[in-house]
């Protein structure tokens, strides 16, 4: 059955309507989900950095280094944590965890300030870095970088797991537009099929109860339809040929 | 020297029955530094063999509990609440490695009321020397600040004062490099180049990147903080890319494993070992002079002490003789008189006053052993050997061989 010009307009527009809803939530979620993440990988670097920099203050100040070494090396296995190092307050790095060895931007940067760094580690990746001061810095500093890669990741993940229940509800939608586009289309098939005979056996009884007995718009234009078909004159015609409303 | 323990009430509670004493060990018996974990055995069941061959102490023989942890810090901290809890072990013995010990030391500290003590650990790191935990460890090998302050005295003495480090990313590393950095500013000079590796490389990977780096630092001399695996690539790949300065590694090294993997298949080995020195805790093995390496040698003859079978995952070609059983036996040999100090009924309180009665002891090489409240470490000395004829001998004159 071929569907008719109006439904085909009636299901582009559904289209549109699922490529808007699919492109807006996505948006939205791409930026809550980056939003969040950011906010809340930065706040829990910025704990972690405060929790060993208030436990370097005992091992600098009485402890060899290889237990701030320890100590850091049980916080780089938190997910999302790539590297920390702590400096002196000369700047000199006294524990870190970088192989093969401190990166050039991170040796000649800034050590003293205490907000939030861009960096992008050629080789390494891109990574937001945190400070935290020991003992209000006249001890050095804990600093450490979250890999904004990870967050990238974890955004497409869950754009991605959007789309695919889009597409699914698209695909559904679609289907069940068709469906509902045919049994909408079905009566006035039907109807025009009516008319269609009544036209062309104008003089005979091509009456369709089944047709003509429908309550709804169908009912009414194959009545209208039957009615224009046996007046003489439908400027003189007075009512409903059955006697029901045309 | 595994055996299973006698279902014996004491034993339950002290790690001794009228059979055995029970010391608990956890080390490297797989991963790329196994070997040092094995010959540390090997070395210590020499003579725990030799002593049990003839009645054992008191009647009582030493059996080792071992487990591996390869050389990773979690799975010693899981061994050893294992020994202490379960087990019940009289004292833990011959640990392997700072990264675990260091994990370790907060856990013995955890079971103080019980005084389990670790003895001997196979780590020069400063944690089990020093306060809060150093009650708690019992050292007899010099520190790795002694080590690398011995290193740095003597390059710089013949004026190689360009000194740059290559170590582990982990505690081990970082107790070497601080203990470099020490020593330096002792001379008013700075470390002029670093670079590291992760815990647990091999040889057959790449150490490019990190010669690169010590190169662009323009070095004098390099000392080396790790193990074997990673130490032996270090210089084979420094060698073969012109960084042809003296290149020092620690004790911790496992000398002959590194010897072996940098000289195996190669005709031009003496170009990579020319310039290698290497810093010991114990005397030299071949120098059989001195009373306790002629005892080690003949024991381990004699004995050929084998792994633990039941922690062994990779083959493993042992060393007939090397500078780490001779200290594993050197620990052993300690163990031994101590637990005989505790006379006929062994208890774990009064363990650290034993351990105090040792003064001057002869253990059989030119240092004494002396143990005290404020002196946890038996020995002092280190020494210093390099590579003649595929074999560590003693370093002579560091001027001879490496001014230039």
């Amino acid at each position: 059955m071929k569907i008719q010009k109006l439904f085909q307009k009636t299901l582009v527009g559904i289209f549109f309507l699922f490529a808007v809803i699919s492109l807006s939530t996505s948006a939205l979620c791409i930026y809550t989900v980056d939003t969040h993440l950011s906010a809340e990988y930065e706040s829990n670097s910025r704990g972690i950095a405060k929790t060993i920099a208030d436990s370097s203050v005992d091992i600098l100040l009485n402890r060899d280094l290889s237990a701030l070494q320890s100590l850091i090396d049980q916080f780089i296995e938190i997910q999302g944590i790539s590297y920390i190092y702590i400096t002196s307050e000369h700047g000199e790095f006294l524990a870190h965890t970088f192989v093969p060895g401190i990166p050039a931007e991170i040796a000649e940067s800034d050590h003293s300030s205490r907000a939030a760094v861009e960096r992008n580690l050629p080789g390494m990746g891109d990574f937001v870095e945190v400070s935290s001061p020991i003992l209000a810095g006249v001890a050095g500093a804990v600093h450490i970088g979250m890999d904004t890669g990870l967050i990238a990741l974890k955004i497409q993940r869950a754009v991605g797991q959007q789309v695919y229940l889009i597409s699914f509800i698209f695909i559904i939608g679609v289907f069940s537009a068709i469906w509902l586009v045919r049994l909408a289309a079905r009566p006035i098939d039907s109807v025009i099929a009516y008319a269609a005979r009544l036209a062309r056996e104008r003089n005979k009884d091509s009456s369709d109860d089944t047709l003509l007995a429908r309550d709804d718009e169908v009912g009414q234009l194959a009545r209208l339809f039957l009615y224009f078909s046996t007046v003489k004159d439908p400027d003189k015609a007075q009512g409903a040929p059955s006697g029901r409303p045309i | 020297m595994n055996g299973e323990k006698n279902p014996d009430t004491r034993a339950e509670q002290t790690g001794v029955t009228d059979a055995e004493i029970v010391l608990g060990v956890s080390a490297a018996f797989s991963g790329p530094s196994r070997g040092l974990g094995i010959e540390l055995y090997r070395g210590a069941n020499a003579y725990f063999e030799h002593v049990n061959g003839a009645g054992g102490i008191r009647g009582r023989k030493v059996v080792l509990k071992t487990y591996d942890d390869g050389y990773q810090p979690n799975p010693a901290v899981t061994n050893t609440m294992t020994l202490v809890q379960q087990d019940q072990v009289f004292a833990l013995f011959g640990y392997v490695g700072t990264p675990t010990v260091t994990r370790v030391l907060p856990m013995l500290k955890k079971f103080q009321q019980q005084n389990a003590y670790l003895f001997f650990p196979f780590t020069g790191a400063q944690p089990q020397r020093e306060p809060p935990y150093g009650d708690f460890a019992f050292n007899l090998r010099a520190s790795y600040r002694q080590e690398t302050a011995g290193l740095v005295d003597n390059f710089v003495s013949i004026g190689n004062e360009r000194i740059a480090v290559f170590y582990q990313a982990d505690a081990y590393g970082r107790s070497g490099w601080a203990g470099v950095r020490l020593a330096m500013s002792q001379h008013g000079l700075q470390i002029v180049g670093e670079a590291t590796y992760r815990r647990g490389a091999k040889f057959s990977g790449s150490m490019r990147r990190q010669v690169e780096i010590l190169k662009q630092a323009n070095p004098s001399a390099v000392i080396c903080i790790g193990s074997y695996a990673a130490c032996a690539a270090f210089l084979r790949d420094a060698v073969d890319l012109g960084l042809e300065v003296p290149i020092a590694n620690l004790s911790f090294v496992g000398s002959e494993n590194l010897l072996k993997l940098i000289t195996e298949g190669r005709e031009d080995s003496r170009r990579y070992t020319n310039l290698l020195v290497n810093s010991q805790v114990v005397p030299s093995y071949e120098d059989t002079s001195i009373p306790a390496v002629k005892q080690y040698r003949e024991m381990m003859d004699r004995f050929d002490p084998q792994p633990p079978s039941h922690v062994l995952k990779e083959d493993y070609s042992s060393f007939s003789h090397s500078f780490v059983s001779l200290e594993g036996f050197l620990n052993a040999k300690l163990m031994v008189e101590i637990l005989r100090r505790l006379g006929d009924q062994p208890d774990r309180d009064k363990l650290e006053d034993a351990v105090f009665t040792i003064r001057d002891f002869d253990i059989g090489i030119a240092e004494r052993v002396s143990f005290g409240p404020d002196r946890r470490q038996g020995l002092q000395q280190v020494y210093y050997t390099v590579v003649e004829a595929d074999r560590f001998v003693t370093l002579k004159s560091w001027e001879d061989r490496f001014a230039s």
